[in-house]
């Protein structure tokens, strides 16, 4: 492991910093930059960048990335349910929001609980943080639901979902990890790299199937 | 394959309308004019744009509290400021009868004023508008729908966007609420989206929600393409002064047709969607690119460039040139019978006929039913020679001329069926808006594909393309 460590992570280490954290740190804007790929190159929108960005350090936090994803589908499922249960009593949002994250937190107690039972102890095992994180998703769901509909709001949310678990897999990448805690200034290439892409002016890939009736005309 | 990704580049694609129109073009200060649906109103009517007018806003909940209800008119709409996709708004039709607190909805149904309440708090906390900032709800009067677009339209009122960049309107749609989106004029909510063509302000192609072609309303038989637009230049006129006025470099302008006011703007676009290219089929950016940096002096220079380069201006030329109009081989007619009866059906254009020639039924159908049955109860010869049947039709004419009133002639017609002795009637009809008194024959054409046809003699008004679409 000495061998191939960066001098800069090394002093971090130096200063007490946990190597774990570093790691973490250091994946976020490569993270960062492949949701800003998949928004401009490819087109995939999901919730903007922050909510698939914190989401897939949820999965990284949590223990094994399963409880994460079950955790996640069943805020959304409850998202979901909860929407049509509150829609006659005709609520202003906040209070809505608060209704809605109040019943996911219990869901999720229960399921700790439930999954206790099962000797599941990997899951009342994962930390308080994540879970905090994916309650919050509720309003980040319920305000697109909102604004554009349930099935823009499931669409990307079953976006988020797809980039948080192709996130996790590269921030866990054992080859990925070895390489940037040996050439951590490879970092800064992060940003020619969204100039370019903050520049792109091309179609995204979504956009030629949209348009593919045009595109084939004569 | 390659072809098909070298094409990319005629279409407006996200990203590039961002940043190489929203960005440059549409500056913080204009796009707050847009995304502010009182203040828009209230700049376009300070220069003589015409909108709907306003009736009265509720700020907040004070303004709610204190609100006088009696002072809305039967119908109007109810709106939040900074709503967007259509959300939020509230269409009442009247007042319910010996009731001073509800109205009647688009759907029939009945809303309170304790809904209505409801609803405006809604609002007033940012239900509708982007990252729920406070908003305000405000009342307008409701436009009234134009006969034309009735039978098009369920509920609502159709708009028409049109693009406008660089004083040129460059592309345009014209938006239809359906059921699916529940009355509203937006194709992400299921509207019809119809392209125009930008000279002569007729429909060409249409989809319904964000890819779906269709060719007629859904669920009925009216077809989509051809329909003409009241007022065309008055709409593109209307569109482009409000881009000068906005300084919305990159405008999409939202423009309805009220029955007694005409055109009016009801909304301004900072950020026009894109869909209003599969509408119309066509890429946005080469035509973007095409006008891009050109030096637009007056208002009708832009409106003029707009319809000459992304119009079918070449059949406008013809005719012009010609003084006649240009046909397809299929075409739309409006028949006029007895009793004032209005039949539109759609006739083959058939120059190898002389005379036109209607079906039995179409006839019926037009008041000639009685005619008919005098007709079929009169006998004929049969199995004659061409040489005879001149001798023949002269002989039916003495006899039965003046029998029956609608009676207007008798005609031997040979066809491939051979001959066919044929009742006719004085009748007009329109094709294209051109009327035509003539005489027409009828005969048992169920068999055929169009129950009408148009023979060379009534055709000497226009041109015939055979490569035009109906």
């Amino acid at each position: 492991m000495e061998t191939t460590i960066s001098p800069i992570i090394s002093f971090f280490i130096g200063k007490g910093v946990p190597f774990e954290t570093i790691v973490l740190i250091l994946m976020l804007p490569i993270i960062a930059t492949f949701i800003a790929f998949l928004r401009q190159v490819v087109g995939i929108k999901a919730f903007g960048i922050y909510t698939p960005l914190i989401i897939t350090f949820a999965f990284l936090a949590t223990n094994g990335i399963r409880y994460g994803i079950v955790i996640f589908i069943a805020v959304l499922a409850l998202g979901m349910i909860m929407r049509f249960v509150l829609k006659p009593f005709r609520l202003l949002y906040l209070p809505r929001v608060a209704i809605m994250v109040s019943v996911v937190a219990i869901l999720i107690l229960l399921m700790l609980a439930l999954g206790g039972n099962f000797q599941r102890t990997g899951l009342a095992a994962v930390s308080i943080f994540p879970i905090l994180i994916m309650i919050t998703l509720v309003e980040k769901f319920v305000t697109v639901q909102i604004e554009k509909g349930n099935r823009t709001a499931m669409i990307l949310a079953i976006e988020t979902l797809f980039i948080s678990i192709a996130g996790y897999y590269i921030a866990s990448w054992k080859i990925l990890i070895k390489f940037i805690i040996l050439y951590p200034w490879i970092i800064l290439l992060i940003i020619p790299i969204n100039i370019f892409l903050g520049k792109w002016t091309g179609l995204r890939l979504i956009e030629y199937f949209r348009f593919k009736n045009i595109l084939k005309k004569d | 394959m390659l072809q098909f990704f070298k094409k990319g580049s005629s279409i407006l694609g996200m990203n590039s309308r961002n940043l190489e129109y929203i960005r440059p073009f549409n500056l913080q200060r204009s796009k707050k004019i847009a995304d502010d649906k009182l203040l828009s109103k209230r700049i376009l009517k300070k220069n003589n744009i015409s909108v709907p007018s306003l009736i009265a806003k509720i700020r907040n909940y004070e303004d709610l509290e204190n609100f006088d209800w009696q002072i809305l008119p039967p119908s109007f709409v109810l709106k939040p400021n900074r709503g967007f996709g259509g959300e939020g708004i509230i269409v009442v039709y009247g007042k319910k009868k010996d009731r001073n607190d509800a109205w009647i909805k688009a759907d029939g149904s009945l809303i309170s004023i304790n809904d209505l309440k409801n609803h405006i708090r809604n609002i007033l906390d940012g239900s509708f508008s982007l990252s729920n900032i406070p908003d305000t709800a405000f009342f307008e009067e409701r436009l009234k729908l134009l006969k034309l677009f009735k039978p098009y339209t369920f509920k609502g009122i159709p708009d028409i966007r049109v693009i406008v960049f660089n004083k040129i309107p460059v592309m345009a749609m014209l938006r239809l609420p359906t059921q699916e989106s529940g009355g509203k004029a937006n194709l992400q909510q299921g509207a019809i989206g119809v392209g125009i063509d930008m000279a002569s302000g007729t429909t060409t192609t249409a989809i319904q929600g964000k890819n779906k072609f269709i060719e007629k309303v859904p669920g009925t038989r009216m077809t989509l393409s051809g329909i003409k637009i009241p007022q065309w230049k008055d709409i593109l006129a209307l569109a482009v002064k409000t881009q000068e006025i906005s300084r919305l470099g990159y405008l999409g302008a939202d423009i309805a047709i009220d029955k007694e006011k005409g055109p009016v703007i009801l909304e301004l676009n900072a950020r026009p969607g894109l869909s209003i290219q599969l509408a119309n089929k066509t890429g946005l950016k080469e035509r973007l690119e095409r006008i891009a940096g050109l030096n637009i002096k007056t208002q009708e220079k832009g409106i003029r460039m707009g319809m000459d380069l992304f119009g079918g201006e070449i059949q406008e030329e013809v005719e012009d040139i010609s003084g006649k109009k240009i046909i397809g081989t299929v075409e739309k007619v409006k028949l006029f019978g007895k009793d004032e009866k209005e039949i539109e059906v759609e006739a083959k254009i058939d120059t190898g006929a002389y005379s036109s020639s209607i079906d039995v039924e179409l006839a019926k159908n037009l008041g000639y039913e009685n005619l008919l049955n005098f007709f079929s109860s009169l006998e004929f010869p049969q199995n004659f020679s061409r040489e005879e049947a001149k001798k023949i039709e002269e002989d039916l004419r003495k006899k039965y001329l003046g029998q029956h009133p609608d009676l207007s002639n008798i005609v031997i017609v040979y066809s491939s069926h051979g001959n066919s002795i044929r009742p006719a009637v004085k009748l007009n009809f329109s094709i294209n808006g051109i009327l035509i008194s003539t005489e027409v024959n009828i005969i048992e054409r169920s068999e055929l594909a169009k129950s009408m046809i148009v023979g060379k003699k009534n055709l000497t008004k226009f041109l015939i393309d055979v490569n035009k679409l109906k």
